[in-house]
């Protein structure tokens, strides 16, 4: 099926077309998301949801609403498909990923609907490239069920303080073990690795702590291997909010600033470790 | 044992843990106070910019010791590590007794080694009493045409202190020392080099107020230049029969001693080569003497050596099928009387020591 440089005029009918001036505002976005290899995309009215999971325990979202684009337009009440996210994001930052201020990628996005491959037309300093990637039948996601009405502990920071503390996890230890309480220790990251144990405690009143809502002294060990590439997210982000439920389940939501101000969200969702036994210390 | 660091001393902790880390997963925690010593296993790495204070405390009876970060915007980092304790290694090394001593500032250090590639493993320290200079070292059977060869000049005047007693080429492990640089400069303290000639350990120590840090590296023993130049530089002239009575010992003790210390390469062992630091304390440290020898039959420029080499060969023969270069030492004609008397005092330590006799021997020895 030949194809022309030229993106297709906008008469035509697609399930979804979008255009974005600056493709690091989408690349950036999916790459603090991408710790397995597809990803299931969700676009509706409001925008686009990119969703990964592993291990039916981890499900992290990509957030990248209508407004961040300069075009968005959603034929159907949402179009859903599976995609390779490892080629999508080589797709989006083809034209090399280093950040040079004044040049950008524009990006062109079309679908025609099922069956059909995702259109990507992507154009810096003149030169356009025209990708053509595959689409799977999307498979069916995990759905947490967690809404404000059933958190149990929310704290929001700043991000910065939890930055340094997710890069130097000890990952030795299984569990990533959070603890939140009204009382001491408040809040408590914790790892049990083989050189002995380590914790980090932030008091209610840093000034860290943005937010401080918990009623309940909860302690919930993760598999730390599932939320290690939340990382990515954390780096990327100013702020983050912290939420669990009675189940134990975690909720983090990151705020992101991109380049041009304009605010995203991604969040990750975490089952508790069952199996772990009780740690030493 | 609980003890406390703050601030400023805090950044040159974490400098020096980076600094031991180059060379060893695990490291010695020696308290003072107690005097016994216990490696903490795999040290966190605590460098910390945020960090306000550190306390570091230890309770015997759970095996755990305890640092406690105290960092900026309240947080507090707590790391219980497990440790074991074990018997002390005694590094028999007499600072004092060497003939050759430079003192340079940390900052002309580092200016040398920046030239020298980073692959660089060994490099070579030559000096005479007109010159010192820095060279990368090459193996024999190196491709020249494929290398590249880095050799820096100094003239005595750069050196704070400056003392050449023996003509001396010693040749050491870069990588190591380049782990005390960055710890050095850190401190802005100057650097002091303690060496003999080849074969025999090479100090570099840092000395403030605060903290006294030895990093004691495993030298080469180039004993084939010595032979083949007219005047050989590494040879002490006249020999101190103690001298000769201590190689003779090392020679005993290696063909007494299990392969492992004979076992190694040419290059020098970097195993045990670690650094202690003990505030306003002598360090000791643990370093592996390396023993080489020269080929039977290499001539001698000291006739006397030439007749014991022989002698003495059918000995280290035995060791010598396995390995591609294995070199005799220097022996003069030394009686067994001396040689045990001297055994104790020079005995080239590779473990620890397991009985009280031997611990006493040991420290009755000049160490730091």
């Amino acid at each position: 099926m030949p194809f022309s440089a030229q993106p297709p005029a906008s008469g035509e009918r697609y399930a979804l077309s979008a255009s974005l001036d600056n493709a690091r505002h989408l690349s950036s976005l999916l790459r603090a998301v991408h710790f397995q290899d597809h990803a299931t995309c969700l676009a509706t009215a409001s925008g686009l949801r990119v969703t990964v999971e592993d291990a039916k325990c981890i499900q992290a979202n990509a957030f990248i609403q209508a407004e961040i684009f300069q075009e968005f337009s959603v034929q159907e009440e949402s179009v859903m498909f599976r995609i390779s996210l490892s080629v999508l994001l080589d797709c989006l930052t083809i034209f090399g990923s280093s950040s040079l201020p004044g040049t950008s990628t524009a990006l062109r996005m079309c679908y025609r609907g099922y069956g059909y491959p995702l259109m990507l037309f992507l154009e810096e300093g003149g030169v356009v490239t025209v990708c053509k990637i595959n689409t799977q039948e999307p498979e069916e996601l995990l759905d947490f069920d967690f809404c404000s009405t059933k958190v149990v502990n929310k704290i929001i920071l700043q991000s910065e303080g939890l930055r340094e503390a997710f890069a130097e996890l000890d990952m030795t230890s299984e569990v990533l073990q959070i603890t939140m309480s009204p009382d001491k220790p408040y809040f408590r990251l914790s790892t049990f690795g083989n050189a002995g144990s380590a914790h980090l405690d932030y008091p209610r009143d840093s000034d860290l702590i943005e937010t401080f809502h918990c009623n309940q002294t909860q302690t919930n060990r993760y598999k730390i291997s599932l939320l290690k590439p939340s990382t990515k997210a954390l780096a990327l982000s100013c702020k983050v909010s912290i939420r669990t439920d009675a189940q134990g389940f975690l909720s983090l939501q990151y705020m992101i600033r991109n380049e041009d101000g304009q605010i995203c969200f991604v969040e990750y969702y975490c089952c508790p470790d069952e199996d772990i036994t009780e740690a030493e210390l | 044992m609980k003890c406390v660091i703050g601030g400023a001393q805090l950044r040159v902790f974490g400098r020096a843990i980076h600094a031991i880390a180059r060379i060893s997963d695990e490291f010695w925690f020696d308290p003072v106070e107690k005097g016994s010593v216990l490696p903490v296993f795999r040290c966190v790495n605590v460098l910390e910019r945020n960090v306000e204070k550190c306390s570091i405390s230890t309770s015997p009876s759970e095996h755990h010791i305890t640092f406690q970060l105290l960092c900026r915007h309240g947080v507090v980092k707590t790391y219980n590590l497990t440790f074991q304790e074990c018997d002390p290694l005694q590094a028999v090394f007499a600072k004092h007794m060497c003939p050759n001593i430079l003192k340079v500032h940390s900052r002309l250090l580092a200016d040398v080694m920046i030239h020298f590639p980073t692959s660089q493993e060994e490099i070579t320290l030559s000096v005479t009493p007109m010159k010192v200079c820095f060279k990368s070292y090459t193996e024999e059977d190196t491709d020249f045409s494929r290398t590249m060869l880095t050799e820096i000049q100094l003239s005595p005047e750069e050196f704070d202190y400056f003392q050449v007693g023996v003509d001396s080429e010693v040749t050491f492990c870069l990588k190591e020392l380049r782990g005390l640089l960055a710890f050095s400069e850190a401190t802005s303290v100057p650097v002091s080099i303690h060496f003999d000639r080849c074969g025999k350990p090479i100090a570099f120590s840092i000395e403030d107020l605060l903290l006294e840090a030895s990093f004691i590296l495993a030298t080469l023993c180039e004993a084939e230049k010595e032979a083949a130049s007219p005047e050989p530089a590494c040879c002490p002239q006249p020999w101190d029969s103690s001298r000769t009575g201590m190689d003779k010992s090392d020679q005993a003790s290696m063909d007494g001693a299990s392969n492992a210390a004979t076992a190694a390469p040419k290059k020098p062992q970097q195993k045990g080569n670690t650094p202690s630091m003990d505030p306003a304390k002598p360090p000791s440290a643990s370093a592996k003497q390396e023993v080489k020898n020269i080929p039977r039959g290499t001539e001698r420029d000291v006739p006397g050596r030439a007749g014991a080499a022989t002698a003495e060969a059918a000995g280290g023969e035995a060791t010598e099928a396995p390995y591609a270069k294995f070199h005799s030492l220097f022996f003069g004609a030394v009686s067994y009387k001396e040689k045990e008397a001297i055994g104790d005092t020079f005995q080239s330590l590779v473990t620890a020591s397991d009985t009280e006799e031997e611990l006493g021997a040991l420290q009755s020895s000049p160490v730091l």
